[in-house]
């Protein structure tokens, strides 16, 4: 199973097969800036700094566009890690820890 | 006389398959015809052949049909249209299926709306001799018959004008910076029937649809709607709840290509000499979500 890193943090979440980078991040307690959550708004779009995803439910080209893709950019909510990916939130962003006892019995700190 | 009311909303979605399953599964819309990558669904108390059409490729508002009650309604509105300096054009039977010919109008916001004078009526679910209270073979929320749609604009004062003088709708509710002559508008909730609302506008990116709404009776089926949600995993913006704008009970929720839809319930009868209300900036998010008083930043990010 994947780990999906936020880079500038300690976070490490590990997500289930077939599970998006969104998703994952939300089931261990963290919340950023998000949409929709089905692809639909963008708002929810985040840098991959490492790694591979792919998107196995399709996602209107208005909203992501091959130039964003190119540019690494990826939608969370639609984004599935392929390996180990490391994120980045938009400069306007940041993580918040909005349930701790769920990041506290799930998350993988670093050390 | 002029339009009367709503008649169909066409929008853009990723995956048709998935869709349907969310328009009839979880909302209970029934589908009336089907084409390569498009889809056409009514609700069980409307009389017209369908309400919303869903067609795959891309996300957001393809167009919004509104019915006026005569042919020569659509003559006169187009004078109005085209001296108020709309581009227009007009259509054919046929152009969509089951509608007759009318009127296409590319409003200042850059929104398409068509208005026709007849459609193929199909029935409601309940029929018109001697009908019961309602169907007893719902399908999940068993959504009655769409109610209204809330778009963004660059200048809702000009799309407010172009509402109100074109096609004779009235504000119901208007939001303004500040009182006086001085306030700028930004959202107009305006009626040509005798609801709340029939179209809204709040500023915003050209061209964009925030959400087009299902009428429930009341607030057990929103609440009852909310259980549906939850048991289909329906993506949940915000509530149940209460709109301050409209008094209307309230989910916004987003369908699976994330265009979000509402329930709504509730809501003052409006009248053509309804006194229009007004908001000012300061109590905007009071008068969207009446309860808990904050805007969450979806409300005006979240666009499709």
């Amino acid at each position: 199973m994947p780990n999906v890193t936020v880079a500038g943090t300690d976070v490490v979440v590990q997500a289930k097969g077939g599970e998006a980078i969104l998703a994952a991040l939300y089931r261990h307690g963290y919340a950023y800036k998000i949409g929709c959550r089905r692809g639909g708004c963008g708002v929810c779009k985040v840098d991959l700094v490492e790694g591979e995803v792919s998107y196995p439910i399709t996602v209107a080209d208005t909203v992501l566009s091959a130039d964003d893709r190119a540019a690494g950019t990826c939608l969370s909510c639609r984004a599935v890690p392929e390996t180990d990916v490391v994120i980045a939130l938009t400069p306007d962003d940041q993580l918040r820890c909005v349930a701790p006892l769920l990041s506290r019995l799930l998350s993988t700190h670093k050390s | 006389m002029g339009v009367m009311r709503l008649g169909y909303v066409h929008t853009r979605v990723t995956d048709l398959t998935e869709s349907l399953h969310h328009y009839h599964n979880t909302l209970g819309m029934q589908v009336m015809a089907e084409e390569p990558g498009k889809a056409y669904l009514k609700a069980w108390d409307e009389y017209d052949h369908h309400s919303v059409v869903l067609e795959e490729g891309g996300v957001g508002l393809v167009k919004l049909g509104y019915k006026v009650e005569r042919a020569e309604d659509i003559d006169q509105i187009e004078i109005r249209a085209q001296r108020f300096g709309t581009i227009t054009e007009r259509m054919s039977k046929g152009d969509n299926l089951a509608v007759s010919d009318g009127l296409r109008i590319v409003l200042p916001s850059e929104h398409v709306i068509e208005l026709y004078h007849d459609v193929e009526q199909t029935g409601t679910a309940t029929g018109t001799l001697n009908p019961e209270a309602w169907p007893r073979d719902l399908v999940g929320v068993g959504v009655p018959r769409v109610d209204h749609a809330l778009i963004t604009a660059e200048d809702p004062e000009t799309l407010e004008r172009f509402f109100t003088e074109v096609l004779d709708f009235r504000a119901s509710e208007r939001v303004v910076t500040e009182q006086g002559d001085d306030g700028q508008l930004i959202g107009s909730w305006m009626f040509c029937g005798n609801s709340p609302h029939d179209i809204a506008f709040i500023k915003g990116p050209n061209a964009k649809l925030h959400h087009f709404a299902y009428s429930l009776t009341d607030w057990n089926e929103i609440l009852r709607a909310g259980d549906l949600f939850a048991m289909d995993d329906v993506s949940v913006d915000i509530g149940p709840t209460r709109h301050g704008i409209t008094r209307g009970t309230t989910i916004y929720f987003f369908d699976p290509s994330g265009n979000r839809n509402e329930v709504f319930a509730g809501g003052y009868t409006t009248f053509r000499d309804f006194p229009t209300i007004t908001w000012t900036a300061d109590q905007l998010a009071k008068g969207i979500f009446y309860i808990g008083r904050e805007l969450n930043e979806r409300f005006t990010s979240v666009l499709t």
